[in-house]
């Protein structure tokens, strides 16, 4: 039993995590037999070729979709819908945009119940913590991308979640304001010690904020590499090594893609068929 | 104001004679006097609650089934088509079957004027809920929303803007309904007062009676679609 030694339990894990979509009548594999773990306060990054459902994951982690087989375990305990200490940033922010900053922020809270003097409180100090102190009656469509994702976040902190799971968060956003909010996003995370997932296409990012990268394979995605980064914080992108591990997971990604785009052409070719479907059951 | 001017130019030089166009001067009075007259006012009330209740009517028919088929892409195809078919069916022709069915009176009006408002609030609504982005339910879902506040603080207020402009097409365009129901069929209302005035030879009253309806459609929208309008225009894009 896992459970048993609490030292050498992972806080949120993946076990053999497979998902197919059934569409037409053959059913297409998009995730394949995924597994890692991540440890509490972890900064984990998952990072692969575009398309190859990195972002299926993440929501299967949140609890909106459910693997097809395999096992989602938070604190131990199989993951089977939304669970109030997994919380969620969104690549479109996803606010709603006939609620103020402040009553975006307070929504977790709202409908879990709590008093509205004690949302109050946490509204003020998470729209602190990300930079938005005074702007709370502001409505989205008044703020920029940077600043909507400030307040995506700060919704995802108020209802103190363990796990923060981050789609994409930064590549809706212009690249020098990105920048800013991804150290403020690495502060927040050395502050609070939080367990941060952040799913990327941008390899520097990753490089520059996880203390683990997963890198996954093109689709059907499978994990091809788990690094751990123990570069000092906060991170130089001109450190030899911080070039070099950009080096190496953009080398293989780019080799995953090449073959993925091989693999296409050969499929075309109605001999090749055959061969790859023998391929694909040994 | 030219208008009123080159209206009140035309009678007076006489080249239509009163008894076909009345003078502005004279409408006007006759509306002032029609205002303070507690018999007509019951009318345009009658008119008005007619109105009301047939779009009323509609919403509560329009919205269930137009959330759903935004939200339930299969319930969509099977519904939607029928709907349009009905839409198509011109509604005042409807009116003399409706009549035969239950006979002439209010609740012909309030039929006919439900049926002619229902789809443009259907329309309106079903579109306004295809259009939530997902992520917005993703959101609901991950702060575990249930599903009575997914629909009180997600799906209304995201459909609000179009729930609104539905309503406004539909009041626009009931208003004309419910006239031509009232004129034709005899329903008590405004329309049976125009229709009963041209016929005493009283044009200048039904003209007032006109005016009258107008001025009332114009503050209604102002006061209430005006007002929801200012809320969304706050916060939407």
């Amino acid at each position: 039993m896992d459970q048993a030694v609490d030292g050498l339990m992972y806080q949120m894990e993946l076990k053999n995590v497979s998902k197919e979509y059934n569409q037409s009548e053959q059913s297409m594999p998009a995730i394949q037999d995924v597994s890692f773990g991540l440890d509490r306060g972890e900064f984990a990054c998952i990072v692969g070729p575009s398309g190859c459902g990195k972002s299926t994951l993440l929501k299967m982690a949140a609890g909106l979709d459910k693997p097809t087989s395999g096992e989602i375990r938070f604190c131990g305990e199989p993951v089977r819908g939304p669970h109030p200490k997994i919380s969620m940033v969104f690549q479109s922010f996803a606010l709603f945009p006939w609620r103020t900053v402040a009553g975006n922020v307070e929504y977790g809270l709202e409908v879990q119940g709590v008093p509205k003097f004690q949302r109050v409180d946490s509204v003020r100090k998470y729209l602190e913590m990300v930079g938005l102190a005074g702007y709370g009656h502001l409505y989205p469509k008044q703020l920029s991308g940077g600043m909507r994702q400030r307040v995506g976040i700060a919704r995802a902190l108020a209802v103190e979640p363990e796990v923060i799971l981050m789609d994409e968060a930064f590549s809706a956003i212009d690249e020098f304001t990105a920048e800013t909010l991804r150290e403020e996003v690495a502060e927040i995370h050395a502050d609070t010690e939080k367990t941060f997932v952040l799913v990327t296409h941008n390899l520097i990012e990753a490089v520059e904020l996880a203390d683990k990268i997963i890198v996954l394979s093109s689709r059907p995605a499978r994990v091809k590499q788990i690094l751990g980064i123990n570069l000092e914080r906060p991170r130089d992108r001109t450190h030899s090594e911080f070039i070099q591990t950009h080096k190496s997971i953009f080398a293989f990604l780019k080799e995953e893609l090449e073959n993925t785009i091989v693999r296409r052409r050969i499929r075309r070719i109605p001999e090749f068929e055959k061969l790859s479907d023998i391929e694909a059951q040994s | 104001m030219s208008i009123f001017l080159t209206w009140e130019i035309t009678v007076r030089v006489g080249f239509v004679p009163e008894g076909r166009l009345p003078s502005f001067t004279s409408t006007v009075l006759a509306l002032a006097s029609s205002l303070l007259d507690a018999d007509f006012l019951a009318l345009v009330a009658q008119s008005f609650l007619n109105l009301t209740a047939g779009i009323l009517a509609a919403l509560a028919f329009a919205m269930p089934l137009a959330l759903f088929a935004g939200l339930r892409s299969k319930f969509d195809t099977a519904v939607t088509p029928l709907i349009m078919l009905a839409g198509a069916l011109p509604d005042i022709a409807l009116l003399p079957i409706l009549v035969l069915w239950i006979g002439p009176g209010n609740v012909a009006a309030v039929s006919i004027a439900a049926f002619s408002a229902f789809f443009p609030i259907y329309f309106t609504i079903r579109e306004g809920t295809k259009d939530i982005p997902s992520d917005l339910f993703h959101v609901a879902a991950v702060f575990n929303t249930s599903r009575i506040n997914t629909f009180l603080k997600l799906i209304l207020p995201a459909v609000s803007p179009q729930l609104f402009t539905g309503l406004r097409l539909a009041y626009d365009f009931v208003w004309e309904i419910v006239l031509a129901i009232e004129i034709f069929s005899g329903v008590t209302g405004v329309g049976s007062y125009i229709a009963g005035a041209v016929e005493a030879g009283g044009v200048t009253d039904a003209f007032a009676a006109i005016l009258a309806v107008g001025m009332m459609a114009i503050a209604v929208d102002r006061l209430i679609f005006g007002r929801a309008e200012r809320w969304i225009r706050r916060w939407m894009d």
